[in-house]
């Protein structure tokens, strides 16, 4: 059993950010691991969070970066793209969670490295089931690396 | 193009007369000729090539009379001139013998008129005409024009309003994506919680939410159908069709309905507008049903360059009257209680059958059922008329 799993969401819109927590709140009643769900509202806040400058200082690394696209400040592909040219924080998985289902949009992003790329479903029920889906392959299928290693 | 050419002179503007002449009694014979008439002009006079150029280009002329033979070109020649700068001026030989098979080749060749120096007389009677054929021309020319330019204008009006169509559609889908999951989730966390009131409220504007979610993502449906560019690879309607009834599994079963298919062709048009086209046709088929089980058949004959296909059915049927209105984005002849449906299924299907040129129309008998008929271009290698 590992310990508590970090998730990084990145959205701009407040209510997509409480949404997506209430359904990894499902998740953590249902699957029993412990999540601890940490989120920011643009693409500078995010890459601050992820190398600990400023106010993040302190931070522990996520284990899961669920990340939008369409970000103020610095955008979803910039963000994507700082990250995993970084030879440390390449290494967490970052899953595109957008609601454009353009060809281009998940071409480019899987070029920039991202792990997976999923459409933010439009009904609530896929919408929670999505972020199940999500929560059950990166915590409960896939290995992770173990931070501080 | 000069287009101060085109333009007709207003009456009180003088008539610029452009005459290549090399004889000087000539020049002024014509001129008498047309003071008589009563004409109001300016004359200027050529008597070479580079001169009638020079001319043509700042004085644009509203007539030309020329010379057959002059020493160093001929009349002809200015004619070539006038095509080759694209100036639409009439020109009238104005010459001292030729022959009667010589002028014809002259008109052939796009002069005219051609007026003997013996017979000056006749110049005027030639000019008025040739002036008033160039005034229908250019009045013909203008409205040409300007059905072109309207044509343009709508073409770029529709697919504005179509660009609007997608990006409102769209954008519309995320606040709306808020208001259906909280109303829902308030649905979910707090029913019972709160009035029975409350819990009634709460079902209406999640079902609003929904229904608007179902109506946005059919008009980005009818809107892509417009932008997506026409396949270059053919489909086999056969296999298309196989899709377009495994998704309809569902309302098949439920309905109890018989849909038989003949073998068809192979057409030029993109493989998913197919499914889509014949899926919502079947699929309405079967919506629109009586009360018993349908009966629904698909066919296609060789028409020409294209194939006619149909999808009958033995359901409610349509009267005459909205024959042609159903295929209108929103038009809907039943309530949503009767039959569901936003309206737009059948304007889908028109504008896909119009992409790639064909045509949509429907043969009822309310009562006894429907017949949908459209018709698209044959795929590559597909003999004309080698229906099955």
């Amino acid at each position: 059993m590992q310990g508590v799993q970090e998730v990084l969401l990145v959205d701009d819109n407040p209510a997509d950010i409480s949404l997506a927590q209430e359904a990894l709140a499902e998740c953590k009643r249902q699957s029993n691991r412990q999540i601890k769900i940490s989120s920011v509202v643009d693409g500078e806040q995010a890459v601050a969070f992820l190398f600990r400058r400023g106010k993040y200082a302190n931070q522990v690394r996520p284990n899961l970066v669920i990340l939008d696209l369409n970000l103020p400040k610095k955008d979803g592909r910039a963000v994507l793209k700082e990250l995993k040219s970084d030879p440390e924080l390449c290494r967490i998985p970052v899953v595109i969670f957008s609601t454009s289902q353009a060809n281009n949009d998940i071409v480019r992003s899987y070029q920039l490295g991202a792990n997976c790329y999923v459409s933010k479903p439009v009904s609530l029920k896929s919408y929670f089931a999505t972020l199940q889906s999500i929560e059950a392959f990166w915590f409960g299928l896939a290995s992770l690396p173990q931070e501080g290693e | 193009m000069n287009t101060s050419t085109e333009k007709i002179e207003p009456p009180a503007t003088k008539l610029r007369v452009l005459q290549v002449e090399d004889n000087p009694l000539d020049v002024e014979l014509v001129q008498r000729e047309l003071r008589r008439a009563g004409f109001d002009f300016t004359a200027a006079v050529v008597q070479t090539r580079d001169e009638f150029i020079c001319q043509v280009q700042a004085q644009c002329p509203h007539i030309v009379l020329a010379d057959y033979n002059l020493p160093q070109w001929r009349g002809m020649e200015a004619l070539a001139i006038l095509t080759h700068e694209n100036v639409d001026v009439p020109l009238i030989l104005v010459t001292g013998a030729l022959g009667e098979v010589t002028a014809v080749e002259c008109l052939k060749k796009g002069v005219t008129d051609y007026v003997l120096k013996g017979a000056l007389a006749r110049l005027p009677v030639a000019m008025h005409r040739a002036l008033r054929e160039k005034k229908l021309r250019d009045q013909r020319k203008e409205a040409e024009e300007s059905l072109a330019r309207k044509v343009e204008e709508l073409a770029r009006s529709n697919q504005e309003l179509e660009q609007f169509a997608y990006i409102a559609s769209h954008d519309l889908q995320e606040p709306l994506r808020m208001v259906a999951s909280y109303t829902q989730l308030l649905g979910e966390r707090y029913r019972g919680k709160l009035d029975e009131t409350a819990d009634k409220y709460i079902g209406y504007a999640v079902e609003g939410a929904q229904r608007m979610q179902t109506l946005i993502q059919d008009l980005l449906a009818f809107s892509r159908a417009g932008r997506k560019e026409p396949a270059k690879a053919d489909a086999d309607s056969n296999a298309v069709v196989k899709d377009a009834l495994l998704n309809l599994t569902a309302s098949i079963q439920e309905s109890g309905a018989i849909v038989v298919c003949d073998d068809l062709p192979v057409v030029a048009a993109d493989r998913l507008q197919l499914g889509q086209l014949l899926q919502n046709l079947i699929g309405n088929a079967i919506k629109f049903r009586k009360e018993h089980a349908p009966t629904i058949s698909v066919k296609a004959e060789a028409a020409g360059d294209f194939w006619q296909f149909s999808v009958s059915d033995n359901g409610i049927g349509i009267s005459a009257e909205h024959g042609e209105a159903i295929f209108s984005v929103f038009h809907r002849l039943h309530t949503r209680t009767e039959y569901p449906g936003n309206g737009i299924g059948l304007s889908i299907c028109r504008k896909i059958v119009e992409r790639y040129g064909g045509k949509i129309w429907v043969e009822s008998t309310p009562g006894e059922g429907s017949t949908f008929k459209f018709t698209l271009p044959a795929g590559a290698g597909q003999a004309k008329g080698a229906s099955a």
